[in-house]
């Protein structure tokens, strides 16, 4: 059961959480919240969580409302949009390459002692060194010498990445293997890989992981211990803002429909919505639930080594025949946007309408497109991860393909989750499938470089990888950051190719017990729990 | 007393015995009608449907998502807007084969287990004795949950063989008993004494005599397999999309009892009916057949 355990897991966070993005339904009032002085302090709640096992940032993968607390990002992206400094003084560059990050002098992490620029470089080597494994390690790929710590056989033959320089106590210089001008935002809130270490405590990592220090606005009070309730509560010392609350319980579920039934019943404090409940939601909690804009998008990823979805008009005749508002009304009950471009609504600068009619519904010019492009013979079978609550998602799409293409669609889970990643890593599927992916910072080239690069972390989500858009997005990296643009171009060329159809763009939702007046999020889609209002 | 009068005419007082004691019982009729229907259901329910509204369970409007029971859809539609009827119609077909299927595979084992066992004794009872004990020892549902959970495609054929796997050793009590009762009869000692072979005694005389107890246990049982199909499924075990079944049903309805709650009734009630059909019959007809029941 165990194994079990861990797999729904998995897919509940590939699906629900993963990493978020920002807009409340009500971003005026929580730019209030944010700009007034924090309230006195005060207060205790708890949130449901999965069991994360791993709590090191550079490991983490269910763990970031924790870290999000216990750790002070270098950079904050707020829910306007504008980037703050946090643990940094600033991050400056002149060529988008070199670039200087500097601290702020007077931070502490729990135990103490101050964050310096060598506990930075030393948690960034330790987390890029590949012999560790860091889950995580990826979001510094783009330092130069992340390659020799990685190589692609044999040991490593050093322990440092030589883009990192250490300048002083309180300044560090990065270079990067290329002009990067994302390169702030990649320093932001959600990127827990970048959160620093006390140098000493790198030495003994289980240790650290069973209790971790941090720099941020709440020290974790007792060791961890896995399938029990963990506590956090505010650290006096701490130097940045003072969080609204003096205490937070994450209390593990195994099941995230459980964690929305004790949430109802007052129980817990902040649960996150599952997919299964998202209909019913507004009945049980009425102005409760929270539907958090996020840097999440999901598409019908299309076999593409299969000789039947060759013809671009067959892909494109598919999208149209998918009815996006109705499925987001039915099955999402509303909380979904229908996808109108490759990347989340919000990240800035995303050409929203650009795939036109492509994703809208129109089920007559699919049929017609279809017939033009001769067919398309056999059974198509659309793959997706079992045990996850996506049936209803997926079976409407067949629905959907079956009645307005004609063609024989019907929807298959696997086992699990791991046997759906294997036969998408391996090719190993030959009808349309599940993808999705949820940036870690919302920027356009955040979901880009993982979706349509070779290189990326969704292998074969969208398995396209022409060298034009490699080329574009690596020119539009080099880019003066234009809010945007350059990456909208990008766009341009991937609707021309149209791999495959973009379905949603995702919100992450949350459901508070009565004990919560307000949950303010940030543009990565999680709580901001340091900035929760409770009621009086 | 000659072979002649053992395999035609004890039979024949048995059945006539039997005969007289269900048909003036209502239940058994009624048990009786309702299979009967569930079986034409089954058979052609397409057909069936399309008498009723709509003939095709994969016709799904998401527009009509989850509409209560009206014209056109007498039961309603699902929350993808398919219609109901016509999915419970579908789903009759996969819950009785797989019931049918997991019983005769089971009463294919348990009759040749069991008779072994319980006509020559000795060693090979013992040896199966301990092997059903094993099996009862199983937790039924752990056991199916644990390899149904690791095969690579649920069909409802395998989903009838784990639960056929997990559930022949009842069956085989019940028959090594039955044989070993019969296999003490005078008529069996006589078919000894004339010097018939073991298989001519089995075949012609232990079995037609100790097959009816067992017949009527396996009636109640084709119940017990399919709300043990429907279990396994709504805990997400057993059969998988995109085949129809009352389980799958059940299942999916369970998350939107709140708005749609007609979808989770009609499966259920189907599900009911057809259970409650099967173990009145099974018990009505162990009754009749077992000596020591009738009056």
């Amino acid at each position: 059961m165990r194994t079990r355990r861990t797999r729904l897991a998995t897919i509940t966070i590939a699906t629900a959480l993963t990493l978020s993005a920002c807009g409340s339904t009500d971003s005026g009032e929580t730019g209030s919240a944010e700009t007034a002085a924090p309230e006195d302090g005060g207060g205790s709640f708890s949130m449901a969580v999965t069991d994360p096992d791993l709590l090191i940032p550079g490991r983490q993968s269910v763990a970031f409302d924790f870290a999000m607390t216990v750790w002070a990002p270098l950079t904050f992206l707020e829910l306007d949009g504008e980037l703050t400094y946090v643990q940094a003084e600033s991050v400056e560059s002149e060529d988008q390459q070199t670039w200087t990050v500097t601290l702020r002098d007077g931070w502490t992490f729990h135990d103490g002692s101050p964050v310096t620029a060598q506990d930075y470089v030393d948690t960034w080597n330790t987390v890029a060194y590949g012999p560790h494994a860091f889950e995580n390690s990826g979001q510094l790929a783009a330092i130069q010498g992340y390659d020799d710590l990685n190589p692609a056989d044999g040991e490593p033959t050093t322990e440092e990445m030589s883009g990192l320089t250490v300048v002083d106590d309180l300044t560090f210089e990065v270079e990067l293997e290329g002009p990067d001008s994302q390169f702030p935002l990649q320093l932001s809130q959600a990127q827990t890989a970048l959160y620093p270490m006390p140098s000493e405590s790198l030495e003994d990592l289980d240790a650290y992981n069973t209790h971790p220090i941090g720099n941020g606005p709440f020290e974790l009070v007792d060791d961890y211990v896995e399938d029990e309730p963990f506590v956090v509560t505010a650290y006096g010392d701490y130097a940045g803002e003072a969080p609204t609350t003096d205490q937070i319980t994450f209390v593990p579920y195994t099941d995230n429909v459980t964690a929305y039934t004790d949430a109802l019943a007052g129980n817990v404090d902040v649960a996150s919505l599952p997919t299964s409940r998202m209909t019913q939601a507004a009945d049980d909690f009425g102005d409760q639930v929270y539907a958090f804009e996020a840097p999440g998008i999901s598409f019908l990823g299309l076999p593409l080594w299969d000789e039947r979805y060759d013809d671009v008009r067959v892909r494109q005749a598919i999208s149209m025949a998918i009815d996006r508002e109705t499925i987001n009304d039915v099955i999402y009950g509303g909380q979904y946007e229908p996808a109108t471009a490759f990347t989340p609504a919000i990240e800035p600068g995303t050409p929203e309408g650009i795939c036109g009619q492509y994703c809208e519904y129109r089920p007559d010019e699919a049929a017609a497109l279809l017939e033009e492009a001769g067919g398309f013979e056999g059974t198509m079978e659309i793959t997706y991860p079992g045990g996850g609550g996506l049936d209803e998602f997926y079976n409407a799409i067949a629905n959907n393909l079956r009645q307005n293409l004609g063609v024989d669609a019907v929807a298959t889970p696997t086992a699990d989750w791991a046997e759906f990643l294997e036969a998408r890593t391996d090719e190993g599927i030959d009808g349309p499938f599940f993808s999705r992916w949820g940036a870690l910072y919302p920027s356009q080239q955040a979901t880009m470089r993982e979706l349509f690069l070779a290189t990326g972390g969704c292998t074969n989500c969208v398995p396209s990888y022409p060298e034009d858009v490699a080329e574009a997005i690596a020119a539009a990296d080099a880019a003066p950051d234009d809010g945007g643009e350059s990456y909208a171009a990008v766009q341009e060329l991937i609707v021309e190719d149209f791999p495959s159809p973009p379905l949603f763009f995702e919100t992450y939702g949350y459901v508070t017990s009565d004990k919560v007046d307000e949950l303010v999020t940030s543009p990565i889609g999680n709580p901001r729990l340091t900035h929760i209002v409770l009621a009086d | 007393m000659s072979e002649h009068i053992v395999a035609t005419e004890a039979p024949a007082v048995a059945a006539r015995g039997v005969w007289a004691t269900v048909r003036r019982r209502p239940l058994f009729w009624t048990s009786l009608a309702a299979l009967g229907v569930l079986l034409v259901v089954a058979a052609f329910p397409g057909p069936i449907a399309a008498l009723l509204g709509q003939p095709d369970p994969r016709a799904c409007d998401l527009s009509l998502s989850g509409q209560p029971p009206g014209d056109g859809h007498p039961f309603g539609t699902d929350i993808q807007g398919c219609d109901v009827l016509a999915n419970v119609l579908f789903g009759t077909r996969t819950s009785l084969f797989i019931g049918l299927t997991t019983t005769a595979l089971c009463l294919l084992v348990a009759l040749v287990l069991g008779t072994v066992a319980g006509y020559f004794g000795g060693p090979a009872d013992r040896v199966i004795a301990r092997l059903t004990d094993v099996f009862l020892g199983f937790p039924f549902l752990l056991g199916a949950i644990v390899v149904l959970n690791s095969a690579p495609e649920r069909t409802p054929l395998l989903v009838a063989v784990v639960l056929a796997f997990f559930s022949w050793p009842t069956l085989a009590r019940l028959v090594r008993g039955s044989v070993r009762s019969v296999r003490e009869a005078e008529f069996v000692q006589a078919a000894h004494a004339l010097g018939f072979s073991h298989g001519r005694i089995v075949l012609g005389h232990v079995l037609p005599n100790s097959l009816g107890p067992v017949l009527a246990i396996a009636t109640t049982m084709v119940g017990g397999v399919i709300v043990a199909e429907s279990t396994l499924t709504f805990l997400g075990v057993g059969l998988v999309q995109p085949t129809i079944s009352w389980g799958l049903q059940l299942s999916t309805a369970q998350t939107y009892f709140q708005t749609a709650p007609h979808t989770l009734i009609f499966p259920s009630l189907f599900l009911t009916v057809t259970v409650v059909s099967l173990i009145m019959l099974g018990d009505i007809l162990r009754d009749a057949l077992d000596p020591k029941g009738r009056s």
